[in-house]
């Protein structure tokens, strides 16, 4: 899994203050690559760039169209291309979240999945998770991948409002709702994690790359 | 200190600042002003205390019970202080007791009020803006409404300037091909061009959808996507073709296809587009969208 990254990835302008830089359009690879990609944006920082946004499979690099253009932002981004380590960063965050699997959609998702809900719960916290982005909402995570044996879409339908702290299951990735929100995730279980803190330096705690394992509780 | 009491409110006015910018990563969007030019206007009249009050199309009443400087500007609305008349943008000094009362006018969506001194309210994550979608910042992160009480505090961090008026800028909107419009094809990209759309009445902070009278998205939003960040101004296609304009309190991060981006210089102009209003859009380089920027400094 380690290695240099030996796809280019795409840059094109997000508007006119913004670059995004696209690694594909697949979880995997493309995922370590922006994480890698915006960990070196933070240590060896473009300027003129006001923001830098790891996501899914792409980096955002927002910038002050008043002291630079996109060109030379891109320039840069460039620069910072080559010799990129896509394996996970030795001082990555290690988490271990405590859960309560008691949702409405378990027996549901493991049934799917051939398994008995205790199995499913199991095999869960067997799968070595990752951060791969936050987004949608404050503090909202995706953690993955879980092994192709676990993968499930989403519901058909969407749950208005699910509470802070449920844990979410969907397309391979376990996620935690930080707040209060709408989800087509199917719902597992819950936790007292809370990753937003409005008041918090900075507000959320988990960050791409970091490694995650949660721990079933009763 | 002098506090400013809203004796009446319209949906959705809310406390703004520059933004909350940077917390993108953390999954929050910057809000802001919906028209930042204007709040900017108003900011100068005033003498640049931190913050203001943004309005929206019904206007709004405030009594404050001490001396301040209140300015007001964006769009076209009718002001009116102690029951007489005021010009539209303007500012005044006011005493205990004044009633300043903004009642609709011709265009726009927003307005804002700015003063001397700063909004005294605690920052979250170092700005006073209101998120709607997050419901932080502002007053207890929710829109203000009749009997609430805005305390300011300190003195003006500037003087007050006067303004000159701005050519109002008409024609298409300028905008810059999205980070998926090579999944369109160009037949339809022309067509994005070539027709108009129609500002709905659906619109709020988070979001403006248009009207396709001429079905340019028909059958074309289907595609669903790895999601990637958003910024204001992005123009995304839902799954049922709904063309839908992200602003300030836009979602962090979004899945639909994006055909473009409305360029910076145009997105206030645009934020102020009431329901009805035609639009056409024009594509530009993110070179002359620079340009743009700077024409208006």
């Amino acid at each position: 899994m380690s290695s240099t990254f030996p796809i280019l990835p795409t840059i094109l302008p997000l508007g006119d203050s913004a670059v995004l830089v696209r690694f594909g359009d697949v979880l995997g690879d493309a995922n370590r690559a922006a994480i890698a990609f915006a960990r070196t944006v933070d240590l060896e920082p473009v300027a003129g760039v006001l923001e830098v946004v790891p996501n899914l499979v792409s980096v955002m690099l927002r910038y002050d169209p008043r002291t630079t253009g996109y060109e030379s932002v891109a320039g840069e981004i460039r620069l910072r291309i080559g010799g990129l380590e896509t394996a996970p960063a030795a001082d990555a965050g290690s988490w271990s979240i405590k859960a309560v699997f008691d949702g409405p959609d378990l027996d549901d998702v493991a049934a799917s999945l051939g398994l008995s809900p205790e199995d499913f719960v199991a095999a869960h916290a067997r799968s070595d998770l990752r951060v791969l982005a936050t987004g949608f909402a404050p503090g909202f995570v995706y953690c993955g991948l879980h092994p192709e044996s676990m993968v499930l879409p989403r519901r058909s339908t969407i749950r208005p409002k699910v509470a802070a702290g449920s844990v979410l299951f969907a397309a391979g990735q376990t996620a935690i709702a930080a707040t209060d929100m709408p989800t087509g995730w199917h719902v597992i279980g819950r936790t007292d994690f809370r990753n937003f803190d409005p008041a918090g330096e900075p507000p959320t705690r988990l960050a791409a790359g970091d490694r995650v394992k949660f721990v079933p509780t009763s | 200190m002098t506090s400013v009491l809203v004796r009446r409110a319209g949906p959705l006015t809310t406390i703004q600042d520059h933004g909350r910018v940077g917390v993108l990563r953390h999954g929050i969007s910057a809000s802001g002003p919906m028209d930042g030019a204007s709040y900017r206007v108003a900011g100068s009249l005033a003498g640049q205390g931190r913050g203001g009050i943004e309005f929206t199309l019904s206007g709004i009443e405030i009594e404050v019970d001490g001396a301040c400087r209140v300015a007001w500007a964006g769009g076209a609305f009718r002001a009116s202080l102690n029951g007489v008349p005021q010009d539209w943008p303007g500012a005044a000094q006011l005493a205990a007791g004044d009633v300043l009362t903004i009642l609709p006018g011709p265009s726009g969506n927003y307005g804002y009020l700015r003063f001397d001194a700063g909004i005294a309210l605690p920052p979250v994550m170092r700005s006073l803006a209101t998120s709607s979608r997050v419901g932080l910042g502002g007053l207890d992160g929710r829109s203000l409404r009749a009997g609430d009480i805005v305390p300011l505090t300190g003195s003006a961090s500037a003087l007050p300037l006067t303004v000159e008026p701005q050519v109002a800028v008409t024609g298409p909107l300028r905008v810059v091909w999205g980070i998926h419009a090579d999944r369109f094809e160009s037949s339809l990209r022309q067509r994005v061009v070539n027709e108009v759309f129609v500002v709905s009445p659906r619109l709020d902070r988070m979001g403006v959808r248009l009207d396709d009278p001429q079905g340019v998205f028909t059958g074309a939003g289907t595609l669903s996507l790895v999601s990637d960040a958003m910024v204001p101004g992005d123009i995304q296609i839902l799954g049922d073709g709904t063309p839908i304009v992200l602003m300030r309190d836009h979602q962090p991060t979004g899945g639909y296809p994006r055909i473009a981006t409305i360029v910076t210089a145009d997105l206030d102009r645009f934020a102020q587009m009431r329901p009805g209003t035609i639009v056409a859009f024009e594509p530009v380089t993110v070179e002359h969208a620079h340009r743009l920027l700077r024409g208006m400094s």
